[in-house]
């Protein structure tokens, strides 16, 4: 596979260069060869040819970085997972890809029954970067994302979507790394936009800033701009809502680059939020985790560049080899200024969602271009395309939500909160959006007011945090609209008086 | 205001925000100890203290407050 060839070039061209800030400490590249031969080498003679799909548990440490390149170069696939999450998400991963050999860089792996590769402590070996020939349609990773049946849902990324990643961006004249730069890597690496933050700065020899498990990121991303000088910012667009109390404060002159994505950017915000970086370039990437991170982008400039639709601001064109088209139901074109369902075809389309039929004959349609049939995913996202051949971003088209980036189905937590209701209620999880912009989570039960504390532990042991409700409000009937359908919008105004 | 009454107000500011009152803020005490206490009800918690002592806090003290003990003396320096 060509781009893992060219990370592997990148890693010994550039010994001497830093790789990972990881609170506080430098590595170098070669210390991260040092690394990937190791675990590499430990893959080598654990696993089966035939295995292909291997655990990680991302910790914030070079051992989880360097055995996801180890992994590649071994022609296999790593299945993320957060140590933070509840363990039994994790197990439920794990059971579904089937994995049994986990690389864990933990004190005390807490996973019992699997055969455990102990990164940290592997005997050092010679530096060996070439890599194995690897099956362009093997996958890379794979990621769950929240799933409406209270079953987390599995995107599967192939060795050739990857692949067409890394051409896309190579082929974008306006953005381009080079070893010199300081790269922001905010992102946990069970989420996809992680693919990003760490392949783009490997494959120019530059290095990633990580943010501690932990800490406040907004306030830790501000103090890496401010004392490490970054230069290339990939954020989600909840974090500048945090700062923007304090943009007054903040004058980043040596920020090149600023890349959003994972939620809408906000006109308002991103003229305000530019003039804190007077020498960068904003991009607004589009792309979900069925199309390998990005899939296009709108590059934002506050005096040239700031068209918007209801305030959001574009999502641009597609990029180089992705097609976009907007459809009705029927999944037919619609014409150009009408709204309609955002679909994507193109070298970096999954090959569909794990072991999942029926979501896949839902979400994937071919339709003959030119006497070759392509296949599409629908996105779920409501778009229009303008007369220019801008896509602008209109809403989501199913109960999906974004919480600080995060793709979650509220169908999930109503489905968890309502399996340990002793009383058999209605309750219905809501996106609300506090005062400062951002969206939070909220849970509405149709009832008088009763204990709640075993909903919410349960609902802890199933759950990543992000998806767990911080609001509860008892409502003694609901509202209904005509047809006889919950009025989510009049539910949400009893979240009104939420504090922010 | 004595450090005693900062953080009784404090304490009122948080349990605001958490919903919830089943900790105790301590100078050592971080947000790995209180439950909800994290990114997004940080910022909540912030602006709420703002609003209780009529302060402003700046940039350059939040990046670097890392427990309860930070915040009381920045609001102390602040009053």
């Amino acid at each position: 596979m060509e781009y893992i060839k060219k990370i592997a070039q990148s890693i010994e061209k550039h010994p001497d260069h830093n790789v990972l800030c990881i609170k506080g400490k430098l590595y170098t590249y070669h210390d991260f060869a040092i690394e990937v031969s190791k675990i590499r080498s430990a893959i080598a003679s654990v696993t089966k040819e035939t295995e292909k799909l291997i655990g990680l548990v991302t910790n914030d440490d070079i051992y989880t970085y360097a055995s996801i390149i180890a992994l590649w170069l071994e022609g296999k696939a790593y299945v993320p997972v957060n140590p933070e999450v509840p363990v039994e998400r994790n197990h439920t991963v794990f059971k579904l890809t089937g994995t049994t050999i986990i690389l864990d860089s933990s004190d005390q792996s807490i996973y019992d029954n699997y055969t455990i590769i102990a990164t940290k402590d592997i005997p050092e070996v010679a530096i060996d970067l070439e890599p194995k020939n690897a099956i362009s349609s093997d996958l890379a990773y794979i990621l769950f994302t929240s799933g409406t049946t209270g079953l987390p849902k599995g995107v599967p990324i192939t060795f050739a979507n990857v692949q067409g990643l890394v051409d896309a961006i190579d082929a974008e004249p306006d953005f381009n790394l080079i070893a010199s730069d300081r790269c922001l890597q905010m992102f946990e690496l069970t989420f996809d936009f992680s693919v990003v933050t760490y392949l783009f700065p490997l494959l120019s020899g530059s290095c990633m800033y990580t943010i501690p498990k932990g800490a406040i990121k907004y306030f830790y991303i501000f103090k890496l701009i401010n004392e490490e000088k970054l230069t290339v910012l990939t954020m989600v667009p909840s974090i500048i809502n945090y700062l923007r109390p304090y943009f007054s404060e903040i004058h980043a002159p040596d920020v090149r680059y600023c890349s959003f994505g994972g939620g809408a950017l906000h006109s308002d915000i991103a003229k305000e939020w530019s003039d804190c970086l007077p020498n960068c370039k904003i991009f607004n990437y589009y792309g979900p985790t069925e199309f390998t991170v990005y899939s296009g982008f709108y590059p934002y400039h506050k005096d040239t560049h700031q068209k918007a639709y209801n305030g959001i601001i574009a999502i641009g064109t597609p990029q180089k080899n992705t097609s976009y088209i907007v459809v009705n139901e029927n999944n037919e074109e619609v014409a150009i200024e009408e709204t309609g369902e955002l679909c994507l075809a193109g070298p970096q389309i999954t090959p569909g969602y794990w072991k999942n039929p029926e979501k896949n004959k839902q979400s994937f349609f071919n339709r003959t271009e030119d006497g070759v049939e392509v296949r599409y995913y629908k996105t779920g996202d409501l778009c229009i395309k303008d007369n220019d051949g801008d896509f602008l971003y209109v809403g989501r088209a199913d109960f999906q939500v974004k919480i600080r980036g995060y793709r979650v189905e509220l169908a999930e937590i109503e489905f968890h909160a309502k399996s340990k209701s002793e009383k058999k209620v209605n309750i219905v999880a809501l996106d609300i959006t506090n005062s400062l912009g951002n969206a939070e989570l909220g849970l509405a039960i149709e009832s008088d007011e009763f204990d709640t504390t075993l909903i919410f532990d349960h609902m802890k042991t199933m759950m990543p945090s992000y998806m767990i409700p911080m609001h509860v409000r008892f409502i003694k009937e609901f509202p209904h609209s005509i047809n006889g359908k919950i009025n989510r919008k009049e539910l949400k105004k009893h979240f009104n008086n939420i504090v922010a | 205001m004595n450090k005693e009454e900062i953080l009784s107000k404090v304490t009122k500011a948080f349990v605001t925000v958490l919903e919830h009152e089943n900790f105790q803020l301590l100078e050592e005490t971080t947000a790995n100890d209180v439950d909800g206490w994290e990114s997004i009800t940080h910022m909540m918690i912030i602006t709420e203290i703002e609003k209780t002592f009529d302060i402003k806090f700046k940039l350059m003290d939040l990046m670097n407050m890392d427990n309860i003990g930070d915040l009381l003396n920045t609001i102390e320096s602040e009053l």
